[in-house]
């Protein structure tokens, strides 16, 4: 999408009569084309009145178009580094010694001397907008405190930032990305937003009261959720928690008062946000230009409760009744269920979600996945302010697939769930990556990534798509609780598993983390618990000769393709074999 | 230098009398501004690489250093004058306080033909200058810089002068000296740059799209290559350049009408900025008279070589479709053309507002070495880039308020800085 329509950047952030411009004049990418509809829907369809608690808006941005990453790569002489198999980190070191074009620098420092307030700098890429599917968590974001005094410190790490999101195209998860599509990572620029974070200050930590990610159509279903109705996950502090998989908390929109689908209290306690994220707006960390996470801090819900942030989120388990008591007036653990606003609604927050889901779903004419931050600023005028980050289009397959609670015991099921993500058919799949369950250990679960990572790579040039099988929960940033992959090393998978063991007994994530990866790529996602009628047949798979064997992890490449069904409207699913 | 009977100081004491009246300054203030501070006039002998002596004629002069210590280069060139220098040591003043840098006005040269002397001629030169105002200038006081026909090279020989008279590391003495020994990075480029930021700020201003427009460049040093290259990588296209041609002793102008190629040319370009006729045919250029470049039919001129370039004479000769002047150089243009050219309604960036990026990176230099911490260069340039747009904001602001021509609108606004200087230090 071009950009005549953008206004250039002025050199005033905050004080400029526009709160959306543009540094260069090419493309805005992804997400940036995302915004710059919705900025446009926001100022033509949602009414000053109609949430009046809220003031609804796009965070102030400006966006470095793609014009600006093309002069950036072809005047240090990039290309060849950046399409190399050097490591990440040799890639990311060398674009950190590369220059800025001059045409962009005066704009960033202009940026930098009057805004003194946490910055987010992501990227916005192009073939995310030209092939109209999601890049999610495939290219890096990082956020900077931007609060030291000297403009000319301010100034360096805004310009290490954006070198780092550059750097980000080329990391092998992104090549191995878009090696799924039919593009080449060539084809790839990379335009970079630089955003006001939404968030107060709270000490050493700038962070949101909540984040939220809503998609108006989930294959995952609970109680009497239809797809149509959507999920949300909420999450204290910075959206990452949800990004990166974390255990955040789940509602249907269309049912926000319905009890969590937690087997008791207990396991509520466990499986509920307990750590959040947040900018670190204190003592620098170590200079560490090539980490996402350089500025980022995690906190406690203790210390939340010290900064004033848990009242309209939190919850109390109160022992004496094994129950979880509105409110924080009793002493015990605080539980982060948002019900003070969902159940309680003392903010309308699902009511303006729910409404800004359906407007976007008729601008962009799909179904869609949104985030936002939201701060309840006391002291302006008693308004929440309600941040819209982002917003992507979903890909929904509508194939009609039907899978009968009988087949799921048939002769020659190898994997049967009740739970399944996704929907319609696959064929074609004649290699199985898993997991050994006689090996498999909580303490193993780096190895395990590693490991299916340079087997994904050898299939994805092979072009041979794969059922994967693993347990606890993909992508976990908590390698306790699952495997800690990211998209990139898990994405020539067609079907993936997360099952679970008496030892790995974690609530699973529902392919929370790789949600719109999944079903943009039309991932089958299973979840199998090993204490349900769900099954997987082992002994089948481990009476295979193996391709590959670590011990850990076994690759198996079967004579006949695996038949594998998912039925989207029951959440039914099952992979047979033929051979 | 000598330029049929054209006086630059006269000139640039008129531009000054004019803003006096306009700001109406008192007469101790105009007395005061109107001549430098200070000046130096001595001699440099030399003894040549073939044993005889020669004595070659040196200036300094220090034209006002109210808001700080002197600043300004040091010009190698056989028709050097004094009043040339008084003029340019004035001009130095008027732009360090246009894109508000702590520094005051400063020029110096030597009345000398580097094309004719060797490597170790010219170092005895540049010792020798420094021998004579060793007291008279240093970090504090006047600071010197490369200037026409000057280096990096001839810098580090002043420094290295001036040091061992000194018996000490002043690094901050001058500045334009290579990176690595006390350079800033991205000064090579500053004053180029700088212009094209200029350039960029005034196209904003017109309603323009730097994206296809085209511009006629006169030089082809240090400052026309970089304004040539920033402005092409904002979209824009050359077409014509002109340059110095040192066998023939006369200009000449080099045209490609779709664009001139900035990396060929410089292929064939020796290190004063001279273009190789032939190889410049063989690439496919036009090789065209001296005046050329300023008749073509362009959207903006660059005079980016040397004093008194577009002139009463030349200046009917611009095309209709030019809309913007960038001086590049230091007075291109007489009174009497830029009187023309003001009633022809077409916008002028004035030399001391668009070329200011130079001496902007010099004093970024020179806090550099002061610190003895030196800047990325994409810092550097960020910096550059918002104190010349800084500047140019505030210019073209004070025009478009009072109704100004750019260069009186820049005239002001450093001429009132300097005064008010002086005033406050009870100078005057």
């Amino acid at each position: 999408m071009d950009v005549p329509d953008i206004p250039r950047f002025d050199r005033k952030f905050f004080d400029g009569k526009e709160r959306f411009t543009r540094i260069g004049s090419g493309a805005v990418g992804g997400k940036g084309a995302g915004l710059l509809r919705i900025h446009a829907l926001l100022l033509s369809r949602l009414e000053p009145d109609a949430f009046p608690a809220f003031a609804v808006g796009i965070p102030t941005l400006t966006v470095v178009a793609t014009d600006m990453f093309d002069a950036f790569m072809e005047r240090n002489r990039l290309h060849e580094v950046a399409h190399s198999d050097l490591p990440d980190d040799r890639i990311a070191n060398a674009f950190q010694k590369a220059e800025l074009p001059t045409e962009m620098l005066g704009d960033l420092r202009g940026l930098i001397e009057k805004v003194h307030q946490p910055l987010a700098v992501r990227s916005s890429s192009l073939l995310e907008d030209a092939l109209y599917r999601p890049f999610a968590g495939i290219y890096q974001t990082k956020m900077i405190p931007n609060n030291q005094l000297d403009a000319d410190t301010r100034f360096r790490r805004l310009v290490e930032a954006v070198k780092f999101v550059y750097a980000s195209t080329f990391s092998k998860s992104a090549k191995n990305y878009v090696r799924m599509t039919d593009r080449g990572i060539e084809d790839e620029k990379m335009a970079v937003l630089i955003q006001e974070v939404v968030g107060r200050r709270h000490g050493d930590r700038f962070y949101p009261d909540v984040s939220g990610v809503v998609r108006s159509y989930s294959f995952y279903r609970s109680g009497h959720a239809r797809p149509e109705d959507g999920v949300v996950n909420l999450a204290l502090g910075l959206g990452k928690s949800i990004v990166d998989g974390g255990l955040v908390w789940t509602y249907c929109p269309a049912y926000p008062k319905a009890p969590a689908p937690f087997g008791s209290v207990g396991e509520m306690l466990d499986q509920t946000q307990a750590e959040f994220w947040a900018v670190n707006m204190g003592k620098p960390p170590a200079h560490d230009p090539m980490n996402e996470t350089e500025y980022l801090a995690r906190a406690s819900l203790l210390e939340a409760e010290s900064d004033g942030t848990l009242w309209r989120v939190a919850s109390t388990y109160d022992p004496a009744s094994d129950r979880v008591r509105p409110g924080l007036s009793l002493p015990g653990p605080r539980v982060l269920d948002f019900s003070p606003i969902l159940v309680h609604e003392r903010l309308p927050l699902n009511g303006l979600v729910r409404r800004l889901v359906k407007d976007c779903e008729e601008a962009l004419g799909e179904k869609v996945e949104i985030e936002f931050a939201v701060t309840f600023d006391e002291e302006a005028d008693g308004l929440a302010r309600f941040g819209f980050l982002q917003v992507r289009p979903l890909v929904v397959s509508h194939e009609f697939v039907e899978v009968a609670k009988a087949e799921l015991t048939a002769d020659g099921v190898l994997l049967a769930s009740e739970n399944v993500m996704g929907n319609g058919s696959a064929e074609g799949v004649r290699d199985v990556v898993y997991v050994r369950p006689g090996r498999f250990d909580p303490s193993l679960t780096r190895v395990a990534a590693m490991e299916i990572a340079t087997i994904n790579n050898r299939l994805l040039e092979e072009r041979r798509p794969f059922l994967l099988i693993g347990f606890g929960r993909w992508g976990s940033s908590d390698p306790s609780l699952g495997i800690p992959v990211d998209w990139g090393q898990i994405c020539g998978a067609r079907a993936i598993v997360e099952a679970t063991l008496p030892k790995m007994n974690v609530d699973l994530s529902q392919g929370s983390h790789f949600f719109h990866n999944i079903s943009s790529f039309e991932v089958s996602y299973f979840c199998v618990r090993h204490d349900t009628d769900d099954r997987i047949d082992w002994e089948w798979l481990e009476g295979r000769p193996p391709e590959s064997d670590t011990g850990l992890v076994r690759h198996l490449r079967l004579a006949e393709p695996l038949a594998i069904r998912v039925d989207g409207r029951t959440g039914r699913g099952v992979i047979r074999t033929r051979g | 230098m000598k330029n049929k009977g054209f006086n630059a100081f006269e000139m640039a004491k008129a531009q000054f009398d004019k803003v006096a009246d306009m700001l109406s300054l008192d007469q101790a203030t105009r007395d005061l501004l109107r001549y430098p501070l200070r000046e130096y006039h001595f001699s440099i002998p030399v003894r040549m690489d073939d044993g005889a002596v020669r004595v070659f004629r040196g200036f300094r002069v220090q034209h006002n250093d109210a808001r700080g210590p002197a600043k300004g280069g040091i010009r190698f060139h056989p028709q050097e004058t004094v009043d040339t220098v008084h003029a340019l040591a004035m001009w130095m003043t008027w732009k360090c306080s246009v894109v508000d840098i702590p520094l005051g006005g400063g020029k110096g040269g030597v009345i000398c033909d580097p094309h004719n002397l060797s490597q170790r001629e010219q170092e005895q030169i540049c010792r020798g200058w420094v021998r004579q105002v060793a007291r008279d200038v240093g970090p504090f006081r006047d600071v010197p810089a490369p200037d026409v026909m000057t280096s990096g090279q001839h810098m580090l020989w002043m420094l290295d002068e001036f040091e061992t008279i000194h018996g000490g590391k002043y690094p901050g003495f001058i500045t334009g000296k290579p990176v690595g020994l006390g350079g800033s990075l991205g000064r090579t480029e500053a004053t180029g740059y700088g212009v094209v930021f200029t350039v960029r700020e005034a196209l904003k201003e017109l309603g323009i799209q730097p994206k296809g427009t085209i511009a006629s460049v006169q030089g082809f040093g240090n400052v026309a290559q970089y304004a040539i290259q920033l402005y092409h990588q904002m979209g824009g296209k050359v077409i014509c350049v002109s340059c110095w041609d040192q066998a023939d002793q006369k200009s000449y102008s080099f045209r490609k009408k779709d664009g001139v190629d900035l990396d060929a040319l410089l292929k064939i370009t020796d290190r004063f900025g001279g273009i190789d006729k032939a190889k410049a045919r063989d690439l496919g250029y036009e090789v065209l008279p001296a005046e050329a470049w300023i008749e073509q039919e362009v959207d903006i001129l660059m005079p980016n070589a040397i004093e008194n370039q577009v002139t009463g004479e030349n200046v009917n000769m611009i095309h209709k479709r030019v809309k913007l002047i960038a001086e590049g150089a230091n007075g291109p243009t007489t009174p009497e053309a830029d009187a023309a050219i003001k009633n022809r309604g077409i916008f002028m960036i004035p030399d001391f507002l668009a070329n200011a990026g130079g001496v902007t990176c010099s004093y970024f230099e020179q806090v550099q070495c002061n610190m003895n911490y030196f800047w990325e260069k994409d810092e550097v340039l960020g910096k550059l880039d918002v104190k010349m747009t800084s500047a140019y904001i505030a210019v073209s602001e004070l025009a478009r308020k009072q109704k100004l021509y750019m260069r009186d609108a820049a005239y002001v606004t450093s001429v009132s800085r300097v005064a008010e200087a002086c005033r406050e230090r009870g100078w005057v």
